[in-house]
This record gives structure tokens, sequence and C-alpha cells, in this order.
């Protein structure tokens, strides 16, 4: 196989290689698999961001009014309120693969009811959070 | 790729499945992580939302009491530890060329850290005593 063919090479080269996800109909399992991916990206720049806010915060007034916006403003409220939802999606993603991981609630009906308890529970935490914090902060 | 000392399969009754390949210490290693981070994440997200509509002193006195100050230091190093493992598996299902692939894994590694050392140094900063 030293000596491969350029025809068999360029095959190779366009073969799909996994995940090659535009071959499949889209389930709900499946998008809320993409889903668990996605939050977890996204909260890797989030971090990146707050983390931007926190040293604003430690160096001073001078540099908080330059990164309290991420926070703060309509855009950073938004910005909080989709991370703390991406956050309670992913770690609600988290556990349904924890109890993937033990061969429970793997057949049809299982698999269906994890990832809408994801969704859902997701959403009604992130609605929780924010009553709370709005009430007690 | 060394072989780690894990057996293959579920190992007893309700415990998770692995396989004997080097995989296995990525993805138990994601699911170590994981398990430290669901409190750790509970307790940080309600300090974080918590900073809305916070003026400087306000915020800095959230994040400076020495609770939240831990919380939040030992969450973001739990998460760049995660992250920087999660980012790897997606650059190595999306990346697929070879030089690119290696600065993506060099950049990833470095992000993560910076992003911890950054956050835990501003906490420091906030909570040390003036």
């Amino acid at each position: 196989m030293a000596d491969a063919d350029p025809m068999s090479e360029s095959l190779a080269a366009a073969r799909p290689l996994s995940p090659h996800l535009s071959v499949y109909k889209l389930i709900f399992t499946m998008m809320m698999s993409i889903a668990h991916r996605i939050t977890g990206a996204a909260l890797y720049a989030g971090a990146l961001l707050l983390a931007v806010y926190l040293l604003g915060l430690a160096l001073g007034p001078s540099a908080f009014g330059a990164v309290s916006w991420i926070v703060d403003s309509f855009v950073g409220r938004l910005f909080m309120l989709l991370f703390s939802w991406a956050l309670f999606h992913h770690l609600l993603g988290g556990v349904r693969h924890a109890i993937w991981d033990r061969g429970l609630y793997l057949d049809r009906e299982g698999r269906e009811l994890l990832a809408k308890a994801t969704l859902g529970g997701g959403l009604v935490l992130t609605a929780l959070l924010w009553i709370a914090s709005s009430l007690l902060g | 790729m060394s072989r780690s000392t894990f057996q293959s399969g579920r190992s007893g009754k309700g415990d998770a499945f692995v396989s004997d390949r080097a995989g296995s210490l990525h993805a138990l290693a994601m699911r170590h992580s994981a398990r430290a981070l669901a409190p750790l994440a509970l307790l940080s997200i309600w300090h974080l939302v918590g900073l809305v509509g916070k003026s400087y002193e306000a915020a800095r006195a959230e994040i400076g009491r020495p609770l939240p100050a831990i919380a939040l230091i030992a969450f973001i190093v739990v998460v760049a530890y995660h992250a920087r493992l999660g980012m790897e598996n997606i650059i190595e299902d999306y990346v697929h060329d070879k030089s690119l692939k290696t600065t993506a894994l060099i950049v990833n590694k470095w992000t993560a850290i910076a992003i911890a050392a950054v956050w835990t140094l501003a906490i420091m900063i906030i909570a040390a005593p003036r």
C-alpha cells in the first residue's frame, strides 16, 4: 500500500469522516446531543468573557467602567441569561450521560424522556434562578 | 498509546462502562470533573447572576466574601480542565488537517489555562483584605 494511486487517494480525502451529521434525519435526541456540545462550547467562550469582567472588577473603578457592559447592559443581561441557561442545560445533559453510562434509560421511551427532561429542566431552573435572584439578591 | 489499567466492560452493577483503550482516561476525566462541577456550578451561577445590576462596590462586596470567592476559584479551575478536554473532543472531531489540529489543541490548552489564571487572580485581588 506504499504507492496508492491518485484516484484512491482523492477518494480517501473525499470520504466523509465522523460525525457526518448531514446524512441523518434530524430527530429530537440527536438535536439534544448537538445542543450539549454547542452549550459546552458556548460556556467556554462565556467563561472567557466573564474572566475579562472579573479582571476589570479587580483592577479598579475605571477598568470596571470598561467591562461592566458584560454583565449589566441589555446585551450583558441577555448574555448572563443565556450563560445561565447554557450552564443548566449542559449540567442536566451531563446527568443524562451519567444515567446512560450506567446502562439505564437507553430504550426509546427512556431516551426521549431524558431528552425532554434536559430541555424542560434547563428552562425551569433558569427561570427559578432569575426569579430567586431578583427576589433575594 | 499506552494501555490504562482499567478493565473493559462494566466493572460492577450500576458502574460506568469503561474500555481498556487510552481514550478511557479522557472519558473518565470528563466524568470525574463533571461530578465536581455539578455543586460548584450551582453555587457559582448564583453568585455570578447576583452581579447583574450591581454597582462596582456592591459587586466587589458580593464576590469578595470568603465562600463565594472560594467557590468561584474552585469552579473555574475544574471548568478549565473540563472545558479543555471537551474542546479537545470537538477539535478532534471536526479539524482533520493534521497541523491545524495540532495548533488548535495547543491554543485550546493555553486558552483554558489563561481563563483560569486570570479569573483566579481577579477573585484573589477582589477578596484580599484592604
